[in-house]
């Protein structure tokens, strides 16, 4: 009797669960199906199937370049706001300092900032400056965005981060420069690189910010979007689709290397 | 036990946060091979002198001297000592014997090296000997102390400081932790200089205690002498349970108390004596047969007895006054609760002091 009441329940759970990552994942699903259209419009249910746009859009010129200017400016900004936040985590969760509460909201508040006006704020004062607008500027625009969040996410790290490690290295006789590399950049690692997925990821999917300042540049979002608006074809499923695909194996071969990583830790 | 030249000494220091002296003009010199202790409550700087020894935090003023050179300024990677912390701070992302190896690693040693050293280490504190590639996080509570141990005693120091390390140990082991770091310090020969809030811990460690109350070391002495000849009510109050008598000077010699009105008879009074505590240890405090079988007795009613083992406590009431008597368990006793008894004292076991 409880074991059927038991099994009802399970199956429900486990229904309910399907359904919800169906619901998720239908748009995503949609959008690989329409890549895979040989036909020039969108047209549901597929009339004719194919990879033809794939082949397209994998030897079009246009799209490599803006995956280049996506990935490079994803880069830039990984670096640049990983330096940035590492420091910025350090002022925010690890030592006490005067200011440091008012320090810790200000350097929330981009977050919370719309993007869009954020970006035209952006504009105008790139204008203002006289600086020609490129994917240069748009890792700048990006970076004013996406420290804060990269900085949260170190904090979190630097939060359980016992002080009393660096004391006790420096106190075993290592420099100030030996007690960074030997264990606070060690100990921080896990926030570290959770710190540079987001920022990568973080910049690789913005549009809002990217629209107002990339100039005559153009990312994988942008391109998308301008194809949506006018000329759409179903080279604009298969630039999705491969976006999709490359956060999926990023953030899966993040989290691989972290599993690896804390395997070969606790190994014995 | 204080040699004729001190491996540390420290005249006059001070160190002030803001207005507040944390550590106020602290005079002291610890002997080469000593374990001494500083003890004192929370908040009677002795952490901030500890630091101050290690190199972590400077003096305000004052001198602190590693054998006749002055050091306040010596920043702590270049001190001679090492410090066993109170979290242990071992490295999380390292094994046991990455841990230990790291002074060794730091000074550029080569690895094979480093690897014997890090076992005899371990040899010596009792860790098994295939916990050198073991996640150091994966040990006990135990291990990670010695772990801790090891990794200071790698470094090679001439002084060894401890940040009140065993406070966060279950009762038992930390008895054994006790007993087994004084062996260790009886193996290496080298200064220990410890600090805790408990004086029974450094009772049982150390050569030497020195007491610290608001940022002054208000007594320092051998554990017997801390014990058995306190300087002041607060020193006799830190360690146990203890009974403390208001009394003041009065006719005859004798101590005048609102608890015997005909007065007690007083141990050594002090020069210039006249207000202040008669202090008497449980264990001086017996039960009498008739109030003529001591130098003092008084009456009252048993209230509590509590078992602690090899000894039994028993809580005496005379008046609104507690008194706390304990007896060895084999000695007679046939008093029962909210019984009518006698207590008692001979004059040369209680302690006059003046505060």
């Amino acid at each position: 009797m409880e074991t059927r009441a038991v099994r009802l329940r399970h199956s429900l759970v486990t229904a309910w669960t399907l359904a919800a990552i169906v619901f998720i994942y239908i748009p995503t699903i949609c959008i690989i199906l329409a890549s895979l259209t040989a036909s020039r419009y969108f047209q549901f249910p597929i009339a004719r199937w194919g990879l033809d746009w794939w082949q397209k859009t994998l030897n079009s010129i246009e799209i490599r370049q803006l995956l280049s200017t996506s990935i490079t400016i994803a880069l830039c900004v990984t670096v640049i706001a990983v330096t940035l936040a590492f420091f910025g985590a350090l002022a925010f969760a690890r030592y006490d300092w005067k200011g440091r509460s008012l320090y810790q909201k200000i350097i929330l508040l981009p977050i919370f900032f719309p993007q869009s006006v954020l970006g035209l704020a952006l504009l105008l004062w790139f204008n203002t400056l006289g600086l020609p607008l490129s994917w240069k500027t748009a890792v700048f625009a990006h970076l004013v965005w996406i420290v804060p969040v990269v900085t949260l996410v170190i904090s979190i790290q630097v939060y359980s981060f016992d002080p009393a490690l660096e004391e006790a290295a420096f106190d075993l006789g290592a420099s100030r420069l030996q007690v960074l590399r030997e264990v606070t950049l060690p100990v921080l690692f896990p926030g570290l690189f959770s710190g540079s997925l987001f920022a990568f990821l973080l910049s690789w999917g913005n549009f809002p910010l990217s629209l107002y300042t990339t100039g005559a540049d153009t990312t994988v979002p942008e391109y998308l979007y301008a194809k949506m608006v006018a000329g759409y074809t179903p080279g604009v499923p298969v630039l999705g689709t491969i976006s999709t695909i490359g956060a999926i194996v990023l953030l899966l071969g993040g989290y691989a290397l972290i599993t690896a990583l804390r395997r070969t830790r606790a190994s014995e | 036990m204080t040699a004729a030249s001190p491996i540390l000494s420290l005249q006059a220091v001070q160190k002030m946060f803001g207005p507040h002296a944390a550590v106020d003009s602290i005079d002291l010199d610890i002997a080469e091979g000593e374990f001494f202790t500083i003890v004192g409550p929370s908040g009677s700087g002795k952490t901030t002198l500890l630091r101050m020894l290690a190199g972590m935090d400077q003096p305000t003023s004052g001198n602190i001297l590693l054998r006749g050179q002055y050091i306040n300024n010596l920043p702590a990677n270049k001190r001679p000592t090492c410090m066993v912390f109170q979290s242990l701070a071992l490295f999380p992302h390292r094994t046991v014997g990455q841990n230990i190896e790291f002074p060794l690693k730091i000074r550029g040693e080569d690895p094979a090296k480093r690897k014997a050293r890090a076992l005899q280490l371990m040899d010596l504190l009792r860790l098994p000997q295939n916990y050198y590639s073991k996640n150091v996080m994966k040990c006990s509570g135990g291990e990670r102390q010695r772990v801790a141990l090891a990794r200071a005693l790698a470094y090679d120091p001439q002084i060894l400081f401890f940040d009140e390390p065993l406070s966060a140990i279950d009762y038992k082991l930390r008895k054994t932790l006790e007993k087994e770091l004084k062996d260790i310090h009886r193996e290496t020969k080298k200064t220990f200089v410890y600090i805790t809030h408990s004086l029974e811990e450094a009772m049982v460690m150390s050569d030497r205690i020195g007491v610290m109350r608001a940022g002054k070391l208000v007594q320092v002495g051998t554990p017997h002498e801390i014990y058995s000849s306190p300087n002041t009510r607060f020193v006799s109050e830190f360690v146990g349970d203890v009974n403390v008598i208001p009394v003041s000077l009065g006719s005859k010699n004798l101590l005048k108390s609102g608890l015997a009105p005909k007065g007690l008879k007083p141990p050594r009074v002090p020069e210039g004596f006249e207000n202040g505590h008669l202090v008497i240890r449980p264990e001086y405090l017996r039960f009498l047969a008739k109030a003529g079988d001591a130098d003092n007795a008084l009456t009252g009613r048993l209230y509590n007895e509590y078992a602690l083992g090899s000894r039994i406590q028993y809580q005496v009431r005379v008046g609104d006054t507690v008194f706390v008597v304990e007896k060895l368990r084999q000695q007679p006793f046939t008093g029962k609760l909210d019984d009518d008894v006698i207590i008692g004292w001979d004059a040369k076991d209680a302690i006059l002091v003046t505060d």
